[in-house]
């Protein structure tokens, strides 16, 4: 059965592994030079242990929202019939193209309490920056589009076959939406979730401009760096990737619940079995 | 025949790029440059006023980087970044994060730049401003805006800005200036989150609106346009004649670094990190005889007194010398 190695293969490999190298070289060097005790003892101070506590309770806030709003919006932007559809896909993609300390400052003027939003929420002393809600309105700026952009490719790759052939047999659009259409897109979705996720978890610029305080985890770790230098940072950048882990395993654990893989039956979309 | 052509394609590109770095650290005009570390809130200083006048001037290149002083401290410390020159907005960031051998000698000299002095910037825009030009006018104390029901007003960070816990200072001597022990209050706790910015982010904040007011350095605001007012010298921290009692303020920021209040000084030098010397030499010069350049951004024009070991002092420079500081 062994066949000589393609060079293609050969070649693709060399250059991959390079890109590899690249990203998990700083990782590795980070672990290696790794003061285990040190550091732990560094994150059970309160100021680290509030920051985690912020930088996850706020992430999963955003990223429901992200999943709450989003998958709905890249599933009408798949399938319905819109006017100017390209032009709401590209504003959707608008985000990741401005850069994080931008994205900061187009929020405060709109968020801020002189802001166009945040002005009159302010007569009612409904606060959104400086606290919970700038940072979760930062992330939702930067992330999101992750959320968007994966329900739109997952709704759009879903035969249009299976969707017409459950119409024809009576569903709504809802049960199609529900029983065929996400189900089937589901794999794709959940990726793109976890990938928003982590870059709302790691979300720096904007949140820095939006709300200083109370700290994030990122933005803890630039306060430390610049107060205490490299050993006050290390430490956080540290459970900066270890908390990417987790959640990368969270998610991996989720969707492995909601089913990774699905199978068409004449009865309809199933998880596969086995 | 294609593929043969193809493979000297290839060949040619690797030669090509393993070639480069020499090639182009032969040619490239960025052997000529000068890079610049230098503290946050003289980002708009350096890049619109001296970086552009430098390079007219010299035939050098420049290219300068923002952080603020602890922060731009710690990175030559922890050798992530190799300016030719440092400017800090306090020398005592010299003489605790960067000089001595417990800090790696990356600095061993230092001289004195300018001097500059605390003020309060204010948003033109702001529903208070007719309140703040009244205390620009003198009519009304500055403090009493501040108290202002309302008025949001931010400050530096003291645990990363040397601004940050100069406010401080700057407010604990209003209080006995003014007789008016009340006044360090209205800061609340040091670290207060509802008024404390980074540097940067501070003056988003009121530039765009959303606060009403900060306190900057005067070359601050020059360079942004933002209308200030002034304080008296004897809390302005930007007269040496106040120096002893400005020295009676003191803050320990959260890493345990002991400050306490000092004139306003700006510093220079050429750190052991220098790699483009002549182009160093060069631009310490340039700004060591640039006078009425600081001044029209807002410094005040000091002697060039040497902090540090004098001996160390680049000959090129010993001239523009005055003194020896001492904190």
């Amino acid at each position: 059965m062994s066949r000589p190695l393609n060079p293609t293969f050969i070649a693709f490999g060399l250059l991959g592994s390079l890109l590899l190298l690249d990203l998990v070289l700083p990782i590795m060097n980070l672990l290696l030079h790794a003061d285990w005790s040190g550091w732990i003892a560094e994150l059970k101070q309160p100021d680290a242990r509030q920051a985690l506590k912020i930088s996850v309770t706020a992430s999963i806030i955003s990223t429901l929202i992200m999943t709450f709003l989003g998958v709905p919006l890249g599933y009408l932007l798949a399938r319905a019939n819109l006017p100017f559809k390209r032009l709401w896909i590209s504003l959707v993609f608008l985000p990741m193209v401005v850069p994080g300390l931008a994205g900061g400052i187009l929020l405060l003027q709109m968020f801020g309490p002189y802001g166009m939003i945040g002005q009159p929420l302010d007569a009612w002393s409904i606060e959104l920056t400086n606290n919970l809600a700038g940072i979760v309105l930062a992330q939702l700026f930067v992330a999101s589009p992750f959320v968007v952009v994966s329900a739109l490719a997952g709704f759009a790759s879903v035969d249009p076959k299976l969707e017409q052939a459950a119409a024809t047999l009576g569903d709504s659009r809802w049960q199609i939406f529900r029983r065929i259409s996400l189900p089937l897109a589901w794999p794709g979705i959940a990726a793109g979730i976890t990938l928003a996720w982590i870059r709302a978890l790691g979300e720096f610029g904007a949140t820095l401009i939006m709300a200083y305080n109370p700290h994030s985890l990122p933005v803890y770790m630039w306060v430390k760096f610049e107060s205490d230098g490299l050993a006050g940072a290390m430490p956080v950048a540290f459970w900066l990737v270890l908390a990417a882990g987790a959640v990368v395993a969270v998610s991996m654990f989720l969707s492995g619940l909601t089913g990774h893989a699905y199978v068409v039956t004449p009865l309809g979309v199933r998880p596969h079995e086995g | 025949m294609i593929s043969k052509k193809r493979e000297h394609t290839v060949a040619i590109l690797w030669a090509v790029l393993l070639a480069w770095p020499s090639v182009s650290a032969s040619a490239s005009p960025q052997d000529h440059a000068v890079s610049v570390l230098y503290a946050g809130s003289l980002a708009a200083v350096m890049e619109n006023g001296v970086g552009p006048a430098f390079a007219k001037a010299t035939g050098y290149g420049y290219q300068g980087e923002a952080q603020g002083s602890l922060g731009a401290a710690q990175m030559i410390r922890g050798r992530l970044r190799t300016p030719d020159v440092f400017i800090s907005a306090d020398p005592a960031v010299n003489e605790s994060l960067l000089m001595g051998l417990h800090n790696g000698s990356r600095v061993k000299w230092f001289m004195l730049l300018a001097s500059s002095q605390l003020v309060l910037g204010y948003n033109p825009r702001s529903k208070f401003a007719a309140k703040f030009r009244a205390a620009e006018a003198n009519r009304i104390p500055w403090y009493e805006v501040l108290e202002t029901p309302g008025v949001r007003f931010g400050r530096g960070d003291p645990s990363i800005d040397p601004k940050g816990y100069r406010t401080l200072f700057m407010f604990g001597l209003a209080g006995q200036h003014y007789h008016r022990p009340e006044l360090p209050g209205l800061l609340g706790d040091p670290r207060n989150p509802a008024q404390v910015f980074p540097e940067i982010v501070l003056m988003v904040q009121v530039e765009s609106g959303q606060f009403d007011a900060g306190v900057f350095y005067k070359h601050e605001v020059e360079a942004y346009k933002l209308p200030y007012i002034s304080l008296p010298p004897e809390i302005s921290l930007g007269d040496s004649r106040f120096a002893a009692r400005y020295a009676r303020q003191t803050y320990t920021t959260s890493s345990g670094l002991q400050v306490s209040g000092a004139p306003i000084l700006f510093t220079i030098t050429i750190p052991e990190t220098v790699r483009h010397r002549e182009a160093a030499l060069a631009f310490v010069r340039f700004l060591l005889t640039s006078d009425k350049l600081l001044k029209q951004f807002g410094f005040g024009n000091v002697d060039h007194q040497v902090g540090g070991d004098v001996m160390q002092v680049p000959a090129g420079l010993r001239e523009f010398a005055s003194g020896t500081f001492k904190p």
